[in-house]
């Protein structure tokens, strides 16, 4: 391998605002459909439809009227880590960009014998039972060349968007720049999202939202402490959201001071009874 | 009918008889070959995999049986590397054995794939991380060494025999056969070990992640000392069952006692460490990802009992019953004992595989179930029905025991 | 060499072994591998040239802006446009699926269709469209020469206010009958209540963006109430602070834990239909308090003390009314909300800079209570909300052109002198333009149908309505049934003729003031792709129907095709100046500007300005200073109007034409004299016996399905959850407590029984569930379109029992008795 390459120089992220997300689903949508994600007659089969990214309903358990729900849309984490499911796969079908931190996924590699799927604790890993598309109803119309078109029994998942990054870089090329500007490259969901809950970019460039985000107290990840370092962060101003973002053991979780962003305590939800 | 082809100087039982026999087993073979088909033809959605279950019932079809086999490469070990004379007289029933499992699992394997046609992909595009590699590599290997194995068996057929070249040719491949149990039980010591790995290094799966040595963690050695602490016994009870319907004896005493007493042992050490295993796992990397023990045994068929079962009644008791030499010198006992020990290693791979699968790591995350389909039972029944016609088979066929004719004169 | 078995084995080993040496075994294996990865059955989808072509989404009326991107002729993706003044960035997930309602050949209608099985069954056979005309003119033609226009009626779903909308009306007006009504939606309630208490035509206009405390009385705001793409880019605004700086507070008033309830920053759970009692008891709290706004009141509005009229009565004003009915501990009796509650709510509320109370019922896609929106609007006017940034805002209407006068020939104003089904406009119901489900009542108690031909425009009341499947019934009753749909929905399914219109992809179409928006916006949607099949845009089919019926009807149409009508309409937005046809991000147009300054239209043409619009697809207005107090109330005080005098006038009209007794009754009123003329809560009528029904069904509705005359496009199934939809069966939330009185547990089959009808579902225990309700989910349990949506749950509307609310008729669909039955 040739020296001084940009070896771990960008770290593509995204930051999950749980506040700001309305749980409306466009994300998971806006994926499929930039994905060419399949469909199929009976999607209330959880266990077996496609979904790379996938909205998690989560509740307060608390009862009526004090009840809250609230979302965690999850795409595939990234891990930052010795991806779970990179290390395992026996094919080399998914791996690990150090230059950009995109866990990939080839399609046309895989085997199918879903060792990943064991392997990755966030079920961000999708197996195609089927084959891909219905087929004589004229819904292969709307396909997008720019990503293939998934056969039978092999895995899929969230690519952060891959292609876009290329479609990004290819546009950067031929203006003679090597670098992308921040928002050149964000993916399919981050843009469909209508409020603006996702915010997509370079953890290792200073300059770009996400780095500033992550350093905020409300900034968690999903299961942080089995180590995976995800690069999908979310942030919630209500403890118990952040509090299901990992287990704890009894009394391990210390609440973040109720803080926001213009140190003003409204931002925050108070309980029901002191309002 | 078949006379001409029965070894010499033994009893058999009439052609008809066997015909009749082989039929429930052909049976199986039949039900396995439609499924087969239909999940190569169809897709693996004729089964109830999911992606949550990704691993499912073939796939703790195969770990059992590729620790059941480990008879075959434990007992070549014995035989022609630590020079068991005795165990002469078992090796080839065990050899059988062992060819049967393995291949047995490769052939789930590979229906169990999403895209068997890609299967060798493992080989070409090989990710050295990967434990399942590993597996691969050296499942495939031992699977011919296993067949070199077979191939001098084979040729003490009768008609066989009488072939010169094929005599010889048999003959001389015995003599080297303890190359052959050597590279065996150096494949062996890996995949099985691997398949342990393939677990533990799951780090993410707080369930079967374990820390260990290097690059193996302890699931690695425990998934050894499993197979080889339960092969032997596996062998003793196929033996046993064989001696059971052709209603005569075939193996002398001393063999088998002395494959129960290597069996009490070794499950012995087994189970002092996998209590050792499962206390480290308890205090260490259970609190570590923030969960507790009774967290991964919360829900319906996956309670706290399946431990109990491994550790008590599957582990510790037939390692008392084998290591008290009354205890394994009687029949009922011995094969009490042996079917325990080779319940309980089962167990285990089905706790590494499905409750590891079955329990959400996220804490929103919800537990779902799973009940295989007629298909995935079809496959996996089909296994054994092949073992069934094999093992009956190369009894009926080939000189396996070589005391038979000895322990059972023919007065006529 | 002579066969030997030993030169036979040989062979084959050695055969086997010599193969092994030739590239045959690994070109095959590399062959079967390349073969997975081009199996025939997988699509391959071929690419060509990229390009993407801005537009606006018209599958609901929030009409977002969209970019299509395309590879040649394709279409393969819809985007949120950045440059879209409505919801800048991002769209909802219908929209966003929007390519399958396209694509999926097996939704649509692919020509022009004669019914060829029975009716309901969706089996049509393919005529032209030639002789689609023939069979629709020929049958209108004959009822007008019968003298009998008025045996027409039309049901005509799309957005009040919109060319084809428009078109569809003057071609009723044309042919002769009064029989045009509309799917009811809050939009009706908004204009009503408008109208009563602001002398106002102006669509609502909620000043969201610059508001620092949003009080939603049962608007949806995360559940697609207003212009979807528009509230929930506020909704994330609100997060970042507004421009002031400040974090938005949210509260939503509802009795279940929708998302918006969870998400906002409070949430207040008042008993179903109560909520125009607790507005009226946070009224209570400021006026006691003295928090209101003293100067609007004083200067702006009238009602609000007591006054004395000319013949020397004394009557209540509505401070009088409210300090004596809605105490906090009142209120609490009704609605079931903690008085001290009601208190501190109040207290925020009032205290805030720019508060404003958002009125609304889930989506806007059904009719809210005349009452509840007065009194949510009289909370406006308490802490002088209306016609100040943050508030509500008082608009001028969109300058469309009038369509030119119609002349109607003796055939037609004959018929249009004959009284319309439904009753709406009469005495009875003296706002109220339109009410579709007194339209079916009249069809079924009828022994034969007063409807010969029934045309149906961009609706699907079949499925839509919640009138206890009334409407299928009166289907069933009408001899003749036009369907313009493009969709094969469960009312285009009872049509003997389809002439199906173009799906939203393939036409040039308006969308004109997106619900609430505080600023006037027409978007104009493009042909994104050619049309797929043989579909005509329902605008040029109305034009060519017209022509098809001929004489004077004909002639009322005069323009080419439907580009030019639309044209004629916008020529009043050129004439009107001022407005935008596109739009910087950096200049939001709801962020205020003084007048005069701020972005200047580019264009000096009326042409000029048209063509940026099909480029642009907008037109609009931003926001401007506060508008001048003189003139801006239209009502008979010309004061914004707490007891509104129009009511009083209609009460006693209707009292002098037949008792007050009987006026009062069929306005479905409880109140009367001056209370009946201000926001005031009546209890719904129980329609059946509590103890036979002790539990109360609410339908709910969610952003991530269509539950109006869109289908949702299949991709959106990914995303409801597996309590809400499993199989075949949709699930009713209810609260744990309520579910173990009956012995029910999470899963299990029930049957939710009405008076009218009966539903099976699973049980989802939802502790966000008020007890003793039950929670239905809009959207499912279709009977028509393709496996995709087909037999997925069931549809709430089937066994709604409807009230009437009182002075507006619109069907009071939350207050269904039910009771829960194990299967
Ligand atoms: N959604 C979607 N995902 C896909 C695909 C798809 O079609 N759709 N395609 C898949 C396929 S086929 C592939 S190959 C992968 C591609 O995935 P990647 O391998 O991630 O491809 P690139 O993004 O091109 O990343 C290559 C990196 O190498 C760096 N690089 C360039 N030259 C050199 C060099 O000389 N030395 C070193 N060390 N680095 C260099 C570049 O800067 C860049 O960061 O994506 C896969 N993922
Ligand atoms: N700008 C830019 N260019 C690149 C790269 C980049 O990073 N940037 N990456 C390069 C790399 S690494 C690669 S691998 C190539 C990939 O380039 P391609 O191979 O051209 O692109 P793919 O998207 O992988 O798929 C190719 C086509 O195969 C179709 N297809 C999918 N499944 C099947 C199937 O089962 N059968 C058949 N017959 N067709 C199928 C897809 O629909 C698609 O039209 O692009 C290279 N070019
Ligand atoms: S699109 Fe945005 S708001 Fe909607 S569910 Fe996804 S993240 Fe949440
Ligand atoms: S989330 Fe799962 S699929 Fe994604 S990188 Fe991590 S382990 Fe792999
Ligand atoms: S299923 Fe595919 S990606 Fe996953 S481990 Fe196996 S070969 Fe690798
Ligand atoms: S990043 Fe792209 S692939 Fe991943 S979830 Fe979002 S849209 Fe899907
Ligand atoms: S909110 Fe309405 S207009 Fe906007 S994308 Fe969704 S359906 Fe289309
Ligand atoms: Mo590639």
């Amino acid at each position: 391998m040739k020296k001084g390459n940009d070896h771990g120089k960008h770290k593509y992220g995204m930051v999950i605002d749980i506040d700001k997300c309305t749980g409306c689903g466009t994300c998971m949508v806006a994926c499929a459909a930039e994905n060419n994600v399949s469909v199929r007659a009976d999607q209330s089969d959880k266990e077996r439809t496609i979904t790379w990214m996938r909205l998690y309903k989560i509740s307060n358990g608390k009862e009526f009227p004090h009840t809250e729900v609230s979302y965690f849309p999850r795409p595939c984490m990234h891990c930052d880590h010795h991806p779970p499911c990179v290390s395992v796969c026996v094919a080399t079908a998914t791996k690990l960009d150090f230059n950009t931190g995109i866990v990939s996924q080839i399609y046309t590699r895989c085997i199918g014998c879903r060792y990943c799927q064991a392997a990755c604790p966030y079920g961000a890993r999708y197996f195609n039972w089927w084959d891909a598309f219905p087929q004589d109803k004229g819904m292969d119309r709307y396909l997008t060349p720019e990503v293939s078109p998934r056969m039978r029994g092999v895995v899929e998942k969230c690519t952060f968007c891959h292609h876009r990054l290329m479609r990004a870089k290819t546009l950067a090329y031929a203006e003679d720049r090597r670098e992308l500007e921040e928002g050149e490259y964000v993916t399919a969901c981050t843009e469909a999202c209508p409020a603006q809950a996702i915010t997509f970019g370079d953890l290792n460039n200073p300059e770009h939202e996400v780095s500033k985000l992550i350093k905020h107290p409300f900034t968690f990840r999903l299961l942080e402490r089995i180590g995976t370092e995800p690069k999908v962060y979310y942030h919630s101003s209500r403890d118990w959201v952040r509090k299901l973002g990992d287990n704890f053991l009894p009394g391990e979780y210390t609440p973040v001071v109720n803080k926001t962003w213009a140190e003003e305590e409204w931002s925050t939800k108070p309980g029901r009874d002191e309002f | 009918m078949d006379s001409p082809l029965l070894p010499h100087g033994v009893k058999r039982c009439s052609t008809w008889a066997f015909f009749f026999w082989t039929l429930p087993w052909l049976a199986l073979l039949a039900w396995g070959g439609l499924s087969a088909f239909l999940c190569l033809w169809k897709g693996l959605n004729q089964t109830n995999m999911s992606n949550v279950f990704a691993f499912a019932l073939w796939i703790v079809f195969d770990l059992a049986v590729i620790a059941l086999g480990a008879g075959a490469f434990f007992t070549g070990f014995l035989t022609y590397i630590m020079g068991q004379k005795e165990l002469k007289n078992i090796i080839k029933p065990a050899v059988i054995i062992g060819f049967i499992c393995y291949s047995g699992a490769m052939a789930m394997l590979g229906i169990d794939i999403g895209q068997p046609i890609r299967g060798w992909f493992i080989f070409w595009h090989a990710n050295i991380h990967s434990m399942l590699v590993e597996v691969s590599f050296c499942i495939t290997c031992y699977l011919m060494v296993l067949a070199i194995e077979f191939i001098p068996i084979i040729l003490e057929n009768r008609k066989l025999e009488e072939i010169k070249e094929l005599r010889i040719f048999g003959h001389s491949l015995h003599e080297i056969m303890a190359v052959f149990a050597a590279t065996g039980t150096f494949l062996s010591f890996f995949h099985q070990g691997s398949l342990g790995g393939m677990f533990g290094v799951m780090y993410a799966r707080p369930f079967a992640a374990r820390e260990g040595f290097y690059i193996w963690p302890w699931t690695f050695f425990l998934f050894v000392l499993s197979a080889i602490a339960c092969g032997p016994c596996f062998t003793i009870l196929c033996t046993k069952l064989t001696e059971f319907f052709s209603r005569k004896k075939l193996v002398p005493d001393s063999a088998i006692q002395l494959l129960a007493k290597i069996s009490a042992w070794l499950l012995s050490l087994y189970m002092v460490l996998k209590i050792a295993d499962y206390l480290g796992w308890m205090y260490g990397i259970i609190p570590r990802s923030g969960l507790t023990f009774e967290s991964f045994f919360r829900e319906g068929p996956y309670g706290v009992y399946l431990v109990v079962c491994e550790i008590i009644v599957c582990g510790i008791l037939p390692a008392i019953i084998l290591m008290v030499p009354k205890g394994r010198q009687n029949q009922g006992w011995l094969i009490i004992a042996c079917l325990l020990n080779c319940t309980g290693i089962v167990l285990n791979r089905f706790l590494f595989i499905v409750v590891t699968l079955a329990i959400p790591v996220m804490p929103f995350d919800r537990f779902w179930g799973y009940l295989p389909t007629w298909q995935e039972w079809g496959i996996g029944f089909a296994v054994i029905g092949y073992g069934f016609l094999l093992f009956s088979a190369a009894y009926r066929y080939l000189p396996i025991f070589p005391k038979e004719r000895e322990l059972n004169p023919i007065t006529e | 060499m002579k066969l030997t078995r030993r030169n036979f084995i040989a062979a084959v080993i050695g055969g086997v072994a010599g193969i092994q040496a030739t590239p045959l075994p690994w070109k095959l294996t590399d062959d079967v591998a390349i073969w997975t990865q081009n199996w025939p059955w997988v699509p391959v989808p071929p690419t060509g040239e990229f390009a993407e072509v801005s537009s606006v989404c018209n599958l609901c009326p929030g009409g977002c802006g969209i970019a299509v991107k395309k590879v040649d002729e394709r279409a393969i993706k819809i985007e949120g446009r950045t440059d879209y003044p409505v919801n800048p960035g991002g769209i909802c997930p219908v929209g966003m699926g929007g390519l399958q309602l396209l694509y999926d050949e097996s939704l649509r209608f692919t020509g022009p269709m004669k019914r060829a099985g029975l009716r309901g069954a969706g089996q049509f056979t393919e005529i032209s469209w030639g002789e689609a005309f023939d069979i629709v003119a020929g049958r209108i033609s004959t009822l007008r020469k019968k003298g009998m226009p008025e045996a027409i009626a039309a049901v005509d779903g799309n957005p009040e206010g919109t060319t084809v909308s428009a078109l569809i009306k003057r071609l009723m007006r044309a042919m002769g009958s009064p029989n045009y009504v509309r799917p009811p939606s809050i939009t009706d309630t908004y204009r009503m209540g408008n109208l009563l208490m602001q002398g106002t035509l102006s669509p609502m206009a909620y000043d969201l963006e610059n508001s620092d405390y949003v009080l939603s009385f049962g608007a949806g705001l995360l559940e697609g109430w207003g212009a979807p793409g528009r509230v929930m880019n506020a909704w994330g605004m609100w997060h970042d602070g507004n421009p002031s700086k400040r974090k938005t507070r949210i509260v939503q008033v509802e009795s279940r834990a929708s998302n918006t309830a969870s998400k906002a920053d409070m949430w207040v759970a008042p008993r179903p239909g109560t909520d125009g009692a607790l507005a009226l008891g946070l009224a209570h709290v400021i006026i006691k308090s003295g928090q209101y706004d003293a100067r609007f009141v004083a200067e702006h509005s009238s009602g609000f003390d007591d006054w004395r009229s000319l013949e020397g009565t004394t009557h209540t004003g509505f401070k009088r009314l409210v300090l004596e009915k809605y105490s906090p501990e009142q209120v609490a009796k009704i609605t079931g909300v903690n008085p001290k509650t009601i208190v501190s709510l109040a207290k925020g509320f009032a205290s805030a800079k720019a508060p404003v109370a958002v009125y609304g019922k889930g989506k806007d896609s059904l009719n809210g209570s005349l009452y509840e929106f007065m009194a949510v609007q009289s909370l406006n006017a308490l802490v002088g909300s209306i016609n100040r940034s943050g508030g509500v805002l008082l608009p001028d209407p969109i300058p469309l052109s009038n369509l030119p006068i119609l002349k109607v020939d003796a055939i037609a104003s004959e018929g249009l002198k004959k009284p319309r089904l439904d009753q709406a406009g009469t005495m009875r119901y003296p706002f109220t333009d339109s009410l579709i489900n007194n339209f079916t009542d009249a069809i079924n108690n009828s022994p034969k149908s007063p409807v010969d031909t029934l045309l149906v425009f961009s609706a699907n009341p079949f499925f839509t309505l919640p009138d206890g499947g009334g409407f299928k019934n009166a289907l069933e009753k009408i001899p003749f049934i036009v369907s313009f749909s493009p969709y094969r929905d469960e009312t285009a399914n009872m049509a003997d003729l389809i002439l199906p219109d173009c799906t939203y992809l393939e036409k040039i179409n308006d969308t004109v003031w997106p619900t609430g928006l505080q600023y006037p916006l027409y978007g104009l949607s493009k042909p994104v792709v050619e049309p797929l099949y043989n579909t005509r845009n329902t605008g040029d089919v109305v034009i060519e129907l017209s022509r098809a019926i001929g004489e004077s009807v004909g002639a009322g149409f005069p323009w080419e095709n439907f580009e030019e009508a639309l044209q004629a309409r916008a020529k009043g937005l050129f004439d009107a100046g001022g407005g935008l046809v596109s739009y910087d991000s950096d200049a939001p147009a709801w962020q205020r500007k003084t007048a005069g300054k701020g972005p200047k239209p580019g264009y000096k043409s009326f042409d000029e300005m048209w063509e940026e619009m099909q480029s642009g697809g907008m037109w609009y207005r931003p926001v401007s200073s506060p508008k001048s107090w003189k003139g801006l109330f239209n009502t008979p005080s010309g004061k914004f109007e707490f007891s509104s005098k129009l009511i009083a006038q209609a009460i006693e009209d209707y009292s002098n034409k037949i008792s007050k007794k009987a006026a009062l009754k069929n306005m479905s009123l409880a109140a009367i004299d001056d209370e009946a003329c201000m926001a005031h809560y009546e209890a719904p009528k129980a329609g059946a016996d509590s103890s036979a029904y002790p539990l109360r069904m609410l339908p709910y509705e969610m952003m991530n399905l269509a539950s109006g005359w869109i289908p949702s496009p299949p991709f959106l199934y990914k995303t409801i959850f597996e309590n809400q939809l499993l199989k075949d069966k949709s699930f009713a939330a209810v609260n744990p407590k309520t579910a173990a009185k009956y012995n029910l547990k999470e899963g299990e089959l029930v049957a939710v029984k009405s008076p009218v009808g009966e539903l099976q579902v699973r049980i989802n225990l939802f502790e966000g569930a008020m007890p003793g309700i039950v929670y239905l989910p809009l959207g499912f349990g279709h009977t028509a379109y393709d496996e995709f949506l087909k037999g997925k749950g069931v549809n709430p509307n089937n066994i709604v029992q409807a009230g009437q609310d009182p002075i507006s008729g619109y069907p009071v669909w939350w207050n269904t008795p039910v009771k829960l039955v194990k299967v």
